[in-house]
């Protein structure tokens, strides 16, 4: 085709560039959103029937993040696999850390120190506070209140000081190892905690101040995109889409791991299942999320912070001058890693995003024969379907934006 | 773990039993037993949960070759992705899924990546010989080879100087072998 006829072609159809095909006759649209557009959250490209602007057909396209890395994590050992696995859902990276941690822990049948267990939880709950941060500025961002972007990156931006100062990393961290966490926290970790917390409990009210009563966000929001109780079951939600449809399910609350069952906190569910009412559970989630950190500062013991086994932990520096037998343990943990007896696990958190699972089997060697993880937002973008289509395409956006899909987890 | 074994054949049956008892679905993934254990090699593995029960875990043996297993989406439609992920995958085959296509790969992608028999790095990069990038103005030629052409240090002839700028202090001896 000429460009004049391309031209000719645009002129006498009225489509640009995404169209992928016009049915003059019944007015439908085919076409393209995505993989490249700022509404839908990373690389995903939904194949659109558009009567008009109602969406008719809504077909998710996914894999353009897809980097094999299930595939790499077979070819590391398993130390080395716990930075495969943070770059999934890489908003929700100590989740990752802490369901394959978990899972290599009950291969390997060892203990990990109540320390190690605090400095998990403590971690993974403000990569909560961080995660549905992220959200609530998108969400806001999708709805017309750019505002909300700056206020949730603001605070977003205090707790990754937090993890950068824990960790070294802000992002991708490999801090939540097998056995417990790689380091200890450092001096001034309380006050840091305590500063986050009383300073979220104050701008939370504030974002609440911003959307929750907007008529604009509201009757953008209510009555958009419901999923209804049986949908969410059939189709494996989980996490707040799940909680948001009146399915009680919380994996802190009814399979506890860690210390969450030393923990007070409330799940909460409403019946609803529209955008508002995921909203809704998400901003009560990371007040509870608040509570939880409380407990968590308040609790925190002293002691190891990792397993201490020799044939696990590589001995300190300062051993390496004296001993022997520290210098090949350092030398064998560093260049084969430790071995992991036969079998399989199957292992599951609740991530900001719901049920994150890691099915891990073992060969016996030193490197994990098979880690598949079990996404939350691979599972929960099969809701886009049903609670798009009949709606407007401004409210896809609306429901893209409150599932909250997170694509290096959906496409690993 | 709660693990159970169950062959393709009965697969359907025993999963509309398990629904009917109160499990859901919560994870279905391909496995190559290649090298783990005996017999069967591939497999697919779904994790169910019970509100009261907890957690168990069912393998399916695939049968056949291709392997095949009947499918499950008609049950519970969220297999309907994890059965194409793992037919990506692995190449098993997933009798009366509605739509068994590539998932995560592209849809004219050959092989089955996460089979044990599938290498890593196995897809050839192309190197296309480029001049090297020419940061500062040309310096001069190094040295020459047999031929009498000027080569630089990596016995590229006719590639310019790379220059990568000198150490303070280290300037007199940096280009000592090209005077």
């Amino acid at each position: 085709m000429t460009s004049a006829q391309a031209i000719d072609k645009l002129e006498r159809d009225g489509h640009g560039a995404y169209v992928e095909s016009y049915d003059p006759d019944a007015q439908r649209m085919t076409l393209n959103m995505g993989p490249v557009h700022p509404a839908t959250h990373g690389v995903l490209r939904l194949l659109l029937e558009l009567d008009g602007e109602t969406v008719m057909k809504c077909e998710p396209i996914i894999g353009y993040l897809h980097t094999g890395m299930e595939k790499e994590c077979e070819d590391q050992n398993w130390r080395q696999a716990v930075t495969i696995v943070t770059r999934m859902d890489y908003l929700a990276q100590f989740s990752n850390e802490l369901v394959y941690s978990r899972a290599v822990d009950r291969l390997l049948d060892i203990d990990v120190p109540p320390r190690g267990r605090y400095i998990r939880v403590l971690m993974s709950e403000l990569n909560r506070l961080s995660s549905h941060l992220v959200w609530y500025g998108t969400q806001g961002l999708d709805m017309g209140a750019m505002s909300a972007l700056f206020y949730g990156f603001r605070e977003r931006e205090v707790i990754q000081d937090f993890n950068e100062m824990v960790t070294g990393l802000r992002m991708n961290n490999g801090y939540i190892i097998p056995g417990g966490v790689w380091e200890d926290l450092p001096d001034g970790w309380e006050p840091a905690v305590e500063s986050i917390l009383a300073l979220m409990s104050r701008r939370i009210e504030e974002y609440e101040e911003l959307l929750t009563f907007n008529p604009v966000f509201l009757e953008r929001t209510r009555g958009v995109g419901v999923i209804s109780k049986e949908v969410a079951l059939a189709l494996g939600a989980s996490g707040p889409i799940a909680r948001a449809s009146g399915i009680d399910l919380d994996l802190r609350r009814d399979a506890p791991y860690e210390v969450y069952d030393k923990l007070t906190f409330d799940v909460p569910t409403l019946t609803e299942g529209d955008v508002y009412a995921r909203y809704q559970v998400r901003m009560i989630e990371m007040r509870e999320s608040l509570k939880i950190l409380r407990q968590v500062v308040d609790g925190m013991p002293g002691g190891d912070y990792k397993n201490m086994d020799p044939k696990l932990t590589p001995p300190p520096r300062s051993e390496l001058n004296r001993s022997m037998e520290a210098v090949i343990h350092h030398f064998k943990l560093m260049t084969q890693g430790y071995t992991v007896p036969e079998g399989e696990v199957y292992e599951a958190v609740e991530s900001p995003r719901g049920e994150l699972g890691c099915y891990t089997v073992s060969s016996g060697g030193t490197a994990p024969h098979r880690v598949h993880v079990r996404d939350p937002s691979f599972a929960n973008l099969q809701l886009l379907p049903p609670a798009a289509i009949g709606g407007l395409v401004a409210d896809l956006i609306a429901v893209i934006a409150s599932l909250d899909p997170i694509m290096g987890g959906v496409d690993r | 773990m709660r693990s159970g074994w169950t062959m393709a054949g009965n697969w359907r049956e025993r999963a509309r039993t398990l629904k009917d008892e109160g499990w859901w679905l919560v994870s279905y993934c391909g496995l190559d037993a290649l090298g783990l254990r005996g017999g069967s090699r591939f497999e697919a593995v779904a994790q169910f949960r019970h509100a009261t029960e907890g957690h168990r875990c069912i393998h399916v043996v695939a049968e056949g070759d291709p392997p095949t297993i009947p499918s499950i989406a008609a049950i519970w439609p969220t297999a309907n992705w994890m059965e194409r992920e793992a037919y990506d995958m692995f190449g098993i085959v997933f009798e009366g899924h509605p739509a068994l296509t590539r998932i995560l790969m592209p849809d004219d992608w050959e092989g089955w990546p996460l089979r044990k028999d599938y290498g890593v790095g196995k897809v050839t990069v192309e190197f296309v010989p480029q001049p090297f990038l020419q940061i500062d103005a040309p310096g001069q030629a190094s040295e020459t080879d047999g031929a009498g052409r000027e080569v630089d240090r990596l016995g590229q002839s006719g590639a310019p100087e790379r220059h990568w700028g000198t150490a303070p202090g280290a300037a007199d001896t940096a280009h000592e072998g090209s005077k």
